[in-house]
Parts: structure tokens; sequence; C-alpha cells
């Protein structure tokens, strides 16, 4: 029995040492679980000092593991004050209030670093950031799992849909009394959905302690949009908020530069842009009366007819042709390149003249979207980026 | 770029990352360097008015919108199905070409049109006759769409042809692409835009070779009515 029960315990993800959330009711909270050391756990088992039972081969090897791992972070956390306090005097700063921010100033000025990524440069942080967190003991020393869904090898995540299963019965329950009584409150979702989306999948899996399959994300995320469509789910807000998070709306994300004032006391401002390896610098000058100038020439600079459009477009969608000035410098290979540049540069330009609300139409005309096309590269065994060569049957 | 630092710092739709901005992808998505929830832009007054008057402008508040095309503008001389027309005449990438063979082929429409105009004697025949080229073009596509189209179907060894409903976008495809084809002349004595216009204006009045092709489209699909339930296996 006991051998046979090794055989079934004895998978790899058991020994993950992951967090498990004991759950008693059906809604639980995610936010109010607190870290549970494995350590802890070790003292609350008591089985060191009993010796009627015996411990599971399992379980044997879990707590090596588990006290490994511990000494581990301990160590790490204990380099960590020291360092921390290392830092401090070589900052001259108190020890005592010197925060995570402070220690990644020091850094910084003591080991400057001209990588580009920022994960590749020199950090020091709070091992429980670098080294991802383990659930606590999932079953006792007899080998019996304390989750009833431990079988699944995913049993936050299952546990999870089932909670799901559970409050859309009790929403039914809900609305059939409402429906019994006469009452019709029908508040739609999309009120206290506005403005949030979805946490990403990164997100769901450091809170459950289980890696997901892109395929068992969406499944929950469908599931939770189903759930957020009911007419009573209002009544589960905060549940559902805990899976949402706020989004920035588009044109705050954009600050709109300043005005400022040239020699005649006429209003400018100049803005950089860039499409497919050219790029403008233009300045847009307030009280003008439309003319244009691009590197020195007239709008005739551009040929073709379509070019010439794309210069005068986002300043006949604002009304706003014969009212500015427009100067441009473009560099940069290709005409369609340095066209798209000047186009975005003026539009991101006339922001400062116009209102609020023809910003936003500009945006939803997509004048102030940056445009990431680039050309595809050529691939080899091709002569170009889609076209093959002949196909010879043989 | 200052543009795509502004956006990398504050928080927007769910896993964006990149090196260019925030609306591009990375290799994982080889047809689009836009990521899948960005929107498509609207650039026509009209539509855009519409779109904020009747709300839906709001829930894009949090979508970012695709760059315009560059031959997209608000311009009053701007006309979608003439895009649209001059991106299926270019080959080669040869835009600016395309464009002027279809603004020949427009003009040489309006001339047409006044020359009978000027021909005419009475008002009432004046009034009938329509001198815009566009609204000529509309109309001519409008009477050279198909209704039905044909797709092979196998069944027991044999293929058969079976109607089939066809959606806007392919029947004003099919429409285009018969004009454009009929216009082709072998024999190259006739120039495009000559042959353009006269194709137009017969498409205009239901006539012509487009629209005979159309019919005989729609004649094959009455014949084969009694393959139709193929169409479900």
């Amino acid at each position: 029995m006991a051998a046979l029960r090794e055989v079934l315990i004895f998978n790899s993800k058991c020994f993950r040492g992951v967090r498990s959330y004991f759950c008693s009711s059906p809604a639980f909270q995610y936010s109010s679980l607190s870290p549970n050391n494995a350590s802890s756990n070790v003292q609350k088992l008591d089985f060191e000092e009993s010796d009627t039972k015996r411990i599971s081969k399992a379980m044997k090897s879990y707590m090596e593991r588990a006290k490994i791992h511990d000494n581990f972070i301990k160590e790490q956390l204990h380099q960590y004050n020291i360092g921390k306090r290392h830092l401090a005097n070589m900052m001259g700063k108190d020890p005592e209030f010197f925060t995570q921010h402070d220690v990644n100033e020091a850094i910084r000025y003591l080991f400057p670093s001209g990588l580009y990524d920022p994960r590749a440069r020199p950090m020091m942080k709070h091992p429980d950031e670098i080294y991802p967190k383990r659930k606590a003991a999932e079953f006792d020393m007899n080998g019996r799992p304390f989750h009833s869904l431990f079988y699944t090898s995913k049993p936050n995540y299952y546990n999870l849909l089932h909670d799901l299963a559970v409050k859309f019965k009790q929403l039914d329950n809900h609305e059939d009394k409402m429906i019994y009584r006469g009452i019709q409150d029908q508040q739609a979702s999309e009120l206290f959905l506005f403005g949030t989306d979805w946490v990403s999948k990164e997100s769901v899996e450091s809170v459950l302690l289980e890696s997901l399959t892109d395929s068992q994300y969406s499944n929950l995320i469908k599931t939770m949009e189903r759930f957020a469509q009911h007419r009573y789910a209002v009544r589960e807000k905060n549940f559902i908020m805990q899976f949402r998070h706020q989004l920035a709306a588009q044109t705050e994300i954009q600050k709109i530069p300043e005005l400022m004032r040239d020699e005649s006391n006429r209003p400018f401002t100049t803005f950089s842009a860039r499409r497919k390896r050219s790029n403008a610098t233009v300045k847009v000058i307030g009280e003008g009366t439309g003319l244009i100038s691009i590197n020195g020439e007239d709008i005739l600079y551009f040929k073709r007819k379509q070019d010439k459009e794309q210069i005068i477009f986002p300043l006949e969608f604002c009304n706003m042709l014969g009212k500015v000035d427009v100067v441009a410098t473009c560099e940069g290979v290709g005409m369609s390149g340095r066209v798209g540049s000047i186009r975005l540069a003026i539009a991101m330009c006339l922001r400062c003249f116009v209102d609020a609300e023809t910003i936003e139409r500009m945006r939803l005309a997509g004048l102030l979207s940056y445009d990431p096309r680039e050309r595809e590269r050529k691939k080899p065994g091709q002569p170009g980026a889609r076209e093959k060569f002949t196909w010879k049957k043989r | 770029m200052s543009l795509s630092g502004l956006l990398r710092t504050l928080p927007t739709i769910n896993a964006i990352n990149s090196s260019l901005g925030s609306l591009s992808l990375l290799s994982r998505q080889p047809y689009s360097m836009y990521k899948p929830f960005v929107k498509e832009p609207v650039y026509n007054i009209e539509q855009l008015d519409k779109l904020i008057e009747s709300g839906e402008a709001k829930k894009r508040e949090f979508v970012p919108v695709k760059a315009a095309r560059n031959d997209h503008n608000v311009s009053v001389f701007y006309d979608d199905l003439t895009s649209k027309f001059v991106n299926m005449v270019m080959v080669k990438g040869q835009k600016e070409l395309a464009r002027n063979l279809v603004e020949m082929g427009y003009m040489k429409v309006k001339q047409i049109q006044l020359a009978k105009y000027y021909e005419a004697t009475t008002d009432a025949e004046r009034a009938e006759i329509e001198l815009n080229p566009i609204t000529i073009f509309h109309k001519a596509l409008e009477n050279c769409s198909p209704v039905l189209q044909l797709t092979p179907i196998k069944r027991g060894g044999s293929t058969y042809q079976v109607p089939i409903p066809i959606t806007e976008n392919r029947a004003r495809f099919l429409a285009m692409k018969w004009m454009i084809l009929e216009c082709r002349e072998k024999e190259r004595k006739i120039h495009f835009p000559e042959r353009l216009a006269v194709e137009l204006i017969d498409a205009f009045n239901n006539t012509g070779k487009v629209v005979k092709r159309k019919q005989d489209l729609h004649k094959q699909c009455e014949n084969n009515r009694a393959y139709a339930h193929y169409r479900w296996g």
C-alpha cells in the first residue's frame, strides 16, 4: 500500500513546493492570504518527535528540499540586509532608513551600466522579488493531500473555476428570487467594468502560484467574462475586480507639448517623428497664412499627388489649412517614409492649437499613432519576403 | 523615441512589450505589425461624427488606434472606392501610374458625357445625363456586382459548381476585377483610360461586357440551382 502510494505521489509537480490555499469556504479572497513559510510547517507537523508514525518517502524528500530552500532564502536575506547596510555606509546615509529606492540609486551610482536592457543591469533586490515563491506542504506526513483537487496538479486553478460555478448558481438563485418578487433590477456590468481590462497570465500565475497554459488562461478569462455578463454580476463586483486592472485613457498617455513663443511673439511647437527609416522635425507656427516649407522648398518638394495630400491631411482635418505655417526638415530613405513622418509630426504639433475634442477625433482617425510597419526581411531559400522560388514537382 | 518612451511608461492594454512602441508586435504574429486589439482608424468625417454620436467612440477611449494609411485623406476629391480601384489597377507597386490612369479614365468619362450634354436639345434630356464620373463609377460597380457565386464542391468523385451566397466585399472585388480585365485590351491599340471610360458608361447603362459577364454568372447559378444543397453536405 505504501509502495503504491509512493508511486502515485512521486510526481515531480508535488515537489515544486508551491504554496497551497486552504479554502474552507467557496468564496475565498486571494489578497487576504499571508505567506506561509515552509519551515513553520515543519514545526506544526511535529512528526519528527513521534516514533510510531512513519514518514512517507515523498514527504521525506519534500522536507529535505524545503529545508534546503528555506536555508538558502534565509542566507540570501541575511546577505541582502548586510549589503543594504554597507551601501548605506558607502553613500553616507542612515542604514535604518535606507529604502529599496535608495538601494537602486546607490547601485546605479556605484555600478554605472551602459547595457540597453534594464533587466541586464546590476541590481540588488529583496530575495522574495528575485526567487519565485513556493507553495507550502500540499500533503501530510502520510502523503495524503490536503486539497481535494490536489490530483488535478493545479488545485488552485481548478478551485477558482469551481468557485465561479458556485457563484454563478448563487447569482441565478438571486435572480430567480427577484423575478418571483417582480423586481426588475438591471444594472449593466459595463458600468463597473469600464476602463479596466483582465489581468495578464503572469499576474494570475503569480497569485495562484501555478503555471498555466495559454488555453487554460483563456478558458479562465472566458469563464470570468461570462460570469461578469450576468445581470446581477455587480453583487460580486469585488471578486471580479480582483482580476481586472485599470487602463490609462489613450489621450492621457501622450503629453501635449507646451506652446512656445518666438521673436515675433507668434506661438509655435516642434515635434520629431519617425516612419520607416525616415525622420522629420516639424515646426508649426500659429497665426500663419498657410505657408509650407519642406527642406527649404515648397510643398512641391514631393512630386507625387498622394504625398502632397498627406501633408495637407492633418491640417484639413483640424480646419487649420490657412491658419498655421509649417516648417519641416526631413531626412532618410524613401519618399513615403518622409511624408509619413512629416504627417505625424504635423498632427502632433497641431494638438497644441486645437481643443480636446478635436484631439480625440484625430486619435480616432489614426493621425496621432506611430506607424510601426517596416519592410519585411528577405528569408533564406526565397527570392523575397513572401515570394517563393518556382516549385518543381521533381 | 519620445513617443514610444511615453507610451511605455503608463499602463495600457494587457501584455504590451515592444522596442518600437506599444502598438507594434514582434515576430509572434506574422501577418500584422499591430497587436490584435488595436482598432482600425476612421478618417471619414461623416463616419467619425456618427461614431461619436452613437457613443461607440467612448468605448475606444482605452483602445489604441492604428495609424492612418498614406492613401487615405479627408479631401473633397477623395473617394474610398476609387482608392480601392486604383490599388487593384496597380502593378509592381506603381501607384502614381495607376492613379493617373484611373483619373484619366474619369476625365474621358466626363468628356463623353459633356459631349452628350451639349448635344441634348431639351432640358429633360439634359437632366437625365449624369456628369459626375464618381457617381457613374459607383453605379457601374453596383450594376456589375454579382449576387451569387459558384464554388467547386466535390461529391462522389465529381466536382460540381455550386451556387453560394456572396459577401459584399467579394462582390465588389469581382466587379472591379472584371472591369480591369476587360479594360486591358490584348492588341493595346486603345489605351486603358479610354477603354475604362467606355466600359464604365456601358456598365452605368446596364450594358457592355462586364455586365454581360455578371449575367452569365447568374445564369450559371440558376442552371446549377439543383446542387445548392451540396453546400451543406
